[in-house]
Order: structure tokens, then C-alpha cells, then sequence
């Protein structure tokens, strides 16, 4: 009974938001009072809407109630109370579920903290974002609906949520990159809105910047997390594989960072309004390109956890009504007559140009190689090539360091006329200084220098003084620091300091097959390696056999576990990684076969500065998060 | 010339989505056939029923026959078995189980209380043969005619409008 109010529930939110979605515009362009809707009850009332429904999915999942085909699936008796929670997007339907949600929360934030005075404009923005959620709801109604019933003979037991998700990280990823995706919703809503009034580029680029500076935000956490999960849950020891699914999210990502920047010369200085227009069209088109490439099976990755055509032409369908009716308006709609400012090439102006051209190069190489093989599959009649990580990495190389080193220099350039570069040898020098350093330190630790981490390296110094050096030299204390400069000096050293991360993790990482039986020990490094004991581990829904090793540099040592867990419902087998995390390294070892009695075989790695990727992530995060509450306050 | 450029994002993205389309629209056709028409595996492994007995290719003697990939985890396996049932009561078509990645005890268990629809369930809990076969979950269903060749592969389960739809013509022939 309980998960058909559920069903029914959001079968009204269906309805409400084509409501949502048509009667505002006809009262807009009628100018009639009868179809006048008060917009802030209405986006309140959806959203209580779509949050009944998901918390009766939440309940259905807590109360083990397998005649829901949704929770057979993805949960188990055994399995613990706080998977079961999680579950509930552990797969498609619940997760559409969440990511309506989403679209729902960033809306009443839009449209409670908007300062916009015409009504109009509002309630278009209102609009638009309701006929995409109304697409979402129809999806999942037709194609995914998480409230379909097993009758009349439920299953006693359900298949259990996929091992590799069962995981405290695995949980939290989803949702903020649902978050993530679905927040780049409301700069779309804007830019199209902004098109069809005509509004002064200054003002909606000013409403645009904080809802694309948080999705952002979000998309950096999720995307993050997914990297340090796999990190350590596929026991390979990587922390980016090119896989699709994670091109899938870095894509948006990089329109995203694109498009606030731009956004930044459009409020300012009224100039690219066509194309922070483009921009947000495009980031919300790849965040629902994503979905698609995720969700239609048509791309096989690690991830892919839902495999169905049906869906992936819905997604699809959506994706086209909604890009080509926006990129028709941008066609037909005459948005030239605006006054801009002139700008020379060394301005900041041009900086910002150049800064979303190689975002915007990386962005559409990273998603040609994601879909190339697809298109040359079609093309060539079904053979088949992968496009790896030397591809990728070929791109990323040169456009990330011209985006560096343009990175370093950026926050010096001046509006409108010609900067001064006065800053550039006291830049140069200090950059050199800190790029000695940084040898010298790595040099201590590992006793080794590699030449292929120099241009990286010299990439951190560089944006690490570029970014210190403007903070100082603004000469401001610390409270009008914090309040003026935080935000972007958080995701510029967020920036920098990821850049180390990856410089040295890619070079002085070191990586080796071992085979060993119980007491025996194999240095590696700096390190002993010591094979203590075997053991079986009896879990909540699992048993393991699992490793303690321990690691030890000379005087001291440390224990780890590493386990191959036999996931008893499903039968799957996964590997738990044990890792030791020190500050300037991380001691990594992953269980591999028993080739004999208890002769086992490991794969043992040294990871230098790996963490300082994710913190770096989450400076980048807290940056932008910081730059968006900001500006949704001043409003 | 400005209009041009105005229309340049669209037409990009049209072509974008029609490049997509056209690839999903061939998809599901590519990953069902593509074991159709070669033989059946060889294979060596336990029979279900019986710890201690070997089963290979050449047990699956009653030609044309259909392979079942079934398993009691799987749910979708539970809708599909009570049409299992009526195909080996109303017809003489045999069908062999393949018990994927399953617990020997509960499979047995299933059978014992839900009545067993196959001449023998092989039991594949490691996925060798599935690994053969190409499966990527279950059920599917795979039909062999009486030269051993297989020659429908269904993903999913198998009810009376699939039945009609793709199995029943090779039975005819």
C-alpha cells in the first residue's frame, strides 16, 4: 500500500510540474491574469512532493519490503541498515528519483534567493527548470519506475545492492554529483529565459554565477570521492582511468568552470554574451549527455551499472527537445544590440577568453574520445577500438599547462585596457624558488628526481606564488581577506595543489607483483614488507579471507588488512584494499590470487602525495562553494 | 554571414544527436547475436544436482534444446520460471539449466519447492561457461538446434510474447 502512495505521489508531481511548466509561460505571454500561479508555493509544494516519494523509497528499503522490484534488486535482509539507506540510489530508478529531487532543491533555492525584480523572468526561469523536471518524471514513470511491484508471490530475499558500492564513500558520491549535474539546470533555465527577454547581460549573468559556481562545486566533490573510491574499491591502485563514466562527469565539469569564468567578464563587463549563453546550453547538454552515456549501456565501462536502450532513447529524446528548442531560440532571437566594452589582448578580459578556449578544447577532445569509438564502431561496421588513457593524456598535457601557466598570471590582468606586467619577474623568480624547494624536499624524501615531473612541478610553484602573491599583495587583513579573496584563493591553491599531487604521484610511484606465504618478508623502497597471518572474516553479508601485512620502514612498523571478500547474496567477489596514508605517501597493498595452499599472490604499491590530489579537489570545492553562497547573499 | 555562426551550435549538435541515434538503434541487435550461429561451448563441470558428476557438451543430448541461465538470486529468474514449467509440461522441447554463481543448497531448495523444469542444471558457480557463452546476467536463454549450433540468444526473461516472437519459428524448422 505505502509504495503505491509513493507512486501516486509522483505521478502528481508529474502533473504539477507540467503545470509548473506551461501555465506561467502562457501567463507571461498572454499577460492574463487567470493563469496567473503563485511560482514560490508552487516550486515549495513540488519539492514536498518529490521528497515524499523518495523518503516512501527510503522506507520501502528500511522495511525490507521485497515486493517492491526496485528493492529486491538492490537490497538484502543482511544487508546493514546504513546500505539499505543508501541503496536507495545504489541504482537507475532511485537515482532519478534523487537527481528530480535535486533539480527541485537547487529551483526553490533559485527562486527564493533570486533578486531579479521582473516577475516575468522569474517565473519563465520557474518554468523551464519545471519542464525539464517534467521530462525526468515522465522517464521515470515509463522507463524506471522504483515503485513497480513483484505481485502476487513477493521474493522473501533480494538480490543485495552491488558489493563494490557498499561502501561509506560509494554512498555519499552519487548524490553529490546528481547534485552536481542537476544544478547546472538553473544557469540553462537562466540563459534560455535571458534569450527570450532579451535581458541586459549584466544582470542575468549576475543571477546565472552563484547556481553554476555551486553545481560546480558539487560536481568537484563528486567527482573526487568517485576518485578516491576507486582508488581504493577496484584495487588497482589508480585514481582516474578515463574510464567513460568518469569523462562522463569531467566534462560538465570543465564547461562548468568555463562558464563561471565567463560569467565573471559577462556581469562585469557585459561582454561574451553569446557565449556564456552557449556555455550554459552546453554544460546542461553534457550533464545530460552523461546520464545518457551512463545509463543507455551503450558505452561498456566499469561503471555501468544499468544497461537498457529503451532508456537511453528517452534520454536522448530529452536531450534533443530541450538543446535544439534552446539552440533554436538562440538562432532565430537577435542578441547582438547590447553595448560592450572593448577590451585589448592583455586584459583580463582576453584572459577570461583564453582561459574558456582551452577549457572549452579540452572539454570537446575529452568527450570526442569518449564517443569516438562509437562513431567509428558505426562507421567501420561493428569493429571495435578503445580509446585509452595515452590519448587523454596527450591532449590534457599541453592544454592543462597553457591553462597553468595562464592560471598564474590571471589574477593580475586588469579590466578593459592593456595590465602591467610589472609583476612578472618578482612571479618568475619567486616560482623558481619554490620549484628549487620542491626538488630539494622530494629529493630528501625519495632520493630521486624525475625530468617528467618538472614542467608539473614548475606548474605548482607557478600557480601556488601567482595565487599567494596577488592575496598579499592586496594588502588586506585577514577579515577582508576572508571575505573578498577566500573563495578564489581556496580554488586557485585547490588548483595548485592538486597539480603537485598528480606531478608526483605520476612519477615516483612505484608499483610491484609479489608473491609470498605466511612470515615470509620482500623489502620494496624504503620499505619491509611482512606477511603475518591469514584469516577468515565473517561479515554482516559477506565472508572474506583476508591478510594482515605489515609495513615497516626500519623503526617503525604498521598493520594492515587487506581482504577478498565473497559477497554471500550475490556471490561477488571484491578486494579491499590495505593501505597505510602518511602524509607525503600512501603505502597501498591489494590481495591478488592463492596460487597455492597459503601462498598468496599481492600487488604492493608506494604512492607518493596522492592524498594531496583529493585535497586539492576539496579546496577547489570549498572555494567554489564559498564564491556561490557568497554571491546568493549579496543578492 | 552572422546568421551563419548563429546556426553553427545547432546544426554541430544535431548532427552530434543523429551520430548518437543512430548507433542505440543498432545496439541491442549487435551484443544478442553475437554468438548466434556458431556452436555450443565445450565445457567440464559439476551437474547441480550431484557434487561428484561431470557434465559436458555431449550430455546436453535431447537436440534442438534450450539453455536456461538461471540462478536464485536472480529475481527476474522466479518471474520466468512458471512459463519454464508449462514449456516442459506442453511441449517436448528439452531444457537444460545453467546455475550461475549460485548457492548449490538454496538452487536445490528452489527446485525441490518450486518444481524443476530442466533435464539437468549445470553448476557454474565460478561463470566458465557463462564466460563462453557471453553471459552478462541472468536470465538468458539460449536456443540450439539439433546440429548443436546456437541459434536465438534471448537476454531477459522469457515469456509467451518472446516465445512467440523469436523462439517458436526454429522450433518449426
Amino acid at each position: 500500500m505505502i509504495p503505491e502512495i509513493g507512486h501516486i505521489i509522483l505521478i502528481s508531481h508529474l502533473v504539477l510540474s507540467f503545470i509548473g511548466g506551461t501555465l506561467p509561460l502562457v501567463a507571461v505571454y498572454t499577460k492574463s491574469k487567470y493563469f496567473y500561479i503563485p511560482v514560490k508555493k508552487l516550486s515549495v509544494f513540488l519539492f514536498m512532493l518529490i521528497l515524499m516519494s523518495f523518503m516512501i523509497l527510503v522506507y520501502s528499503f528500511l522495511v525490507d519490503d521485497f515486493s517492491v522490484a526496485y528493492v529486491s534488486q538492490n537490497s538484502n535482509i543482511n544487508l546493514p541498515t546504513y546500505y539499505k539507506f543508501a541503496a536507495t540510489w545504489g541504482a537507475h530508478e532511485g537515482s532519478l528519483l534523487l537527481w528530480i529531487l535535486a533539480m527541485n532543491a537547487w529551483l526553490i533555492g533559485f527562486i527564493f534567493f533570486n533578486n531579479s525584480k521582473d516577475e516575468d523572468y522569474t517565473s519563465t526561469v520557474f518554468s523551464i527548470a519545471c519542464q525539464v523536471m517534467f521530462a525526468f518524471s515522465l522517464f521515470t514513470l515509463f522507463t524506471s519506475n522504483p515503485f513497480e511491484r513483484i505481485l502476487p508471490i513477493p521474493p522473501l530475499n533480494g538480490a543485495d545492492l552491488n558489493p563494490s558500492l557498499q561502501d561509506i564513500a560509494f554512498t555519499v558520491h552519487p548524490p553529490l554529483l546528481y547534485f552536481g549535474y542537476s544544478g547546472l539546470l538553473i544557469p540553462f533555465a537562466i540563459a534560455v529565459a535571458a534569450m527570450l527577454f532579451r535581458k541586459d547581460i549584466k544582470e542575468w549573468a549576475g543571477n546565472s554565477r552563484p547556481w553554476t559556481l555551486m553545481s560546480c562545486s558539487f560536481l568537484t566533490m563528486g567527482i573526487a570521492l568517485g576518485s578516491w573510491w576507486a582508488y581504493y574499491e577496484l584495487g588497482w591502485g589508480g585514481w582516474w582511468f578515463w574510464d567513460p563514466v568518469e569523462n562522463a562527469a569531467f566534462v560538465p565539469w570543465l564547461l562548468s568552470v568555463a562558464l563561471f569564468h565567463s560569467l565573471i567578464a559577462s556581469e562585469s563587463r557585459g561582454v561574451f554574451a553569446k557565449w556564456s549563453i552557449l556555455l550554459s546550453i552546453f554544460a546542461f547538454a553534457t550533464s545530460l549527455l552523461g546520464t545518457f552515456l551512463v545509463r543507455s549501456g551503450i558505452l561498456t565501462s566499469v561503471h555501468a551499472f544499468a544497461l537498457d536502450p529503451e532508456r537511453g532513447l528517452f534520454i536522448l529524446g530529452i536531450l534533443a527537445f530541450f538543446i535544439i528548442g534552446s539552440l533554436l531560440i538562440y538562432s532565430i532571437k537577435d542578441l547582438e544590440n547590447q553595448p560592450t566594452h572593448s577590451y585589448e589582448l592583455s586584459s583580463k578580459e582576453f584572459g577570461f577568453l583564453l582561459n574558456n578556449l582551452l577549457l572549452v578544447i579540452l572539454a570537446v577532445s575529452i568527450l570526442f574520445g569518449t564517443i569516438f569509438p562509437l562513431i567509428y564502431e558505426a562507421i567501420t561496421d561493428g569493429k571495435q577500438i578503445s580509446v585509452g588513457a595515452p590519448y587523454f593524456e596527450i591532449i590534457l598535457f599541453p592544454f592543462a599547462l597553457a591553462l597553468g601557466l595562464l592560471q598564474g598570471v590571471g589574477l593580475y590582468l586588469s579590466w578593459g585596457s592593456s595590465s602591467s606586467f610589472k609583476f612578472l619577474p618578482r612571479l618568475i623568480i619567486e616560482s623558481i624558488s619554490i620549484f628549487a624547494l620542491v626538488l630539494i624536499i622530494l629529493f630528501i624524501l625519495f632520493d630521486n628526481l624525475y625530468l617528467t615531473s618538472f614542467a608539473t612541478i614548475f606548474l605548482f610553484s607557478w600557480i601556488l606564488m601567482g595565487t599567494l602573491q596577488i592575496s598579499k599583495k592586496r594588502n588586506l587583513n585577514y577579515w577582508s581577506f576572508l571575505r573578498k579573496r577566500a573563495a578564489v584563493t581556496f580554488a586557485h591553491l585547490g588548483m595548485a595543489i592538486l597539480t603537485l599531487g598528480v606531478a608526483v604521484v605520476s612519477s615516483y610511484s612505484l608499483e610491484k607483483e609479489i608473491i609470498m606465504a605466511p612470515d615470509d618478508s620482500i623489502e620494496f623502497g624504503d620499505q619491509t614488507i611482512l606477511f603475518k597471518n591469514t584469516e577468515e572474516i565473517m561479515g554482516p553479508n559477506y565472508f572474506s579471507k583476508s591478510a594482515t601485512i605489515s609495513f615497516s620502514d626500519g623503526s617503525n612498523s604498521y598493520d594492515v588488512l587487506t581482504e577478498k571478500r565473497t559477497y554471500i547474496p550475490s556471490g561477488q567477489l571484491t578486494t579491499e584494499a590495505g593501505i597505510k596514508t602518511e602524509l607525503f605517501q600512501d603505502l597501498y597493498i591489494s590481495m591478488g590470487d592463492n596460487l597455492e595452499a597459503n601462498i598468496w599472490s599481492f600487488k604492493v604499491q608506494i604512492k607518493p602525495f596522492i592524498r594531496w590530489i583529493w585535497l586539492g579537489a576539496l579546496l577547489v570545492a570549498i572555494g567554489s562553494l564559498l564564491a556561490g553562497i557568497k554571491r546568493v547573499r549579496r543578492v | 554571414m552572422k546568421k551563419v555562426f548563429d546556426i553553427l551550435p545547432l546544426a554541430i549538435f544535431i548532427v552530434l544527436l543523429v551520430v548518437l541515434f543512430s548507433f542505440l538503434s543498432e545496439k541491442d541487435d549487435q551484443l544478442e547475436t553475437a554468438l548466434v550461429d556458431s556452436s555450443f561451448p565445450e565445457f567440464s563441470l559439476f551437474a547441480l544436482s550431484d557434487d561428484t558428476k561431470i557434465l559436458s557438451k555431449k550430455d546436453i543430448s535431447q537436440l534442438p534444446a534450450l539453455i536456461n541461465v538461471w540462478a536464485t538470486w536472480c529475481i527476474a529468474c522466479r518471474v520466468e520460471h512458471p512459463f519454464l514449467m508449462k514449456l516442459k509440461n506442453e511441449s517436448t522441447l528439452a531444457i537444460y539449466g545453467l546455475n550461475y554463481k549460485d548457492n548449490r543448497m538454496k538452487a536445490l531448495a528452489l527446485l525441490e519447492r518450486d518444481g524443476d523444469p530442466y533435464e539437468f542444471s549445470i553448476f557454474d558457480f565460478e561463470g566458465r561457461l557463462a564466460i563462453d557463452l557471453g553471459v552478462y546476467g541472468a536470465p538468458e536463454t539460449f536456443f540450439v538446434d539439433k546440429d548443436g549450433v546456437i541459434r536465438v540468444r534471448h537476454v531477459g526473461v522469457v515469456d509467451e510474447k518472446v516465445w512467440e516472437n523469436k523462439f517458436a519459428k526454429y522450433l518449426d524448422e
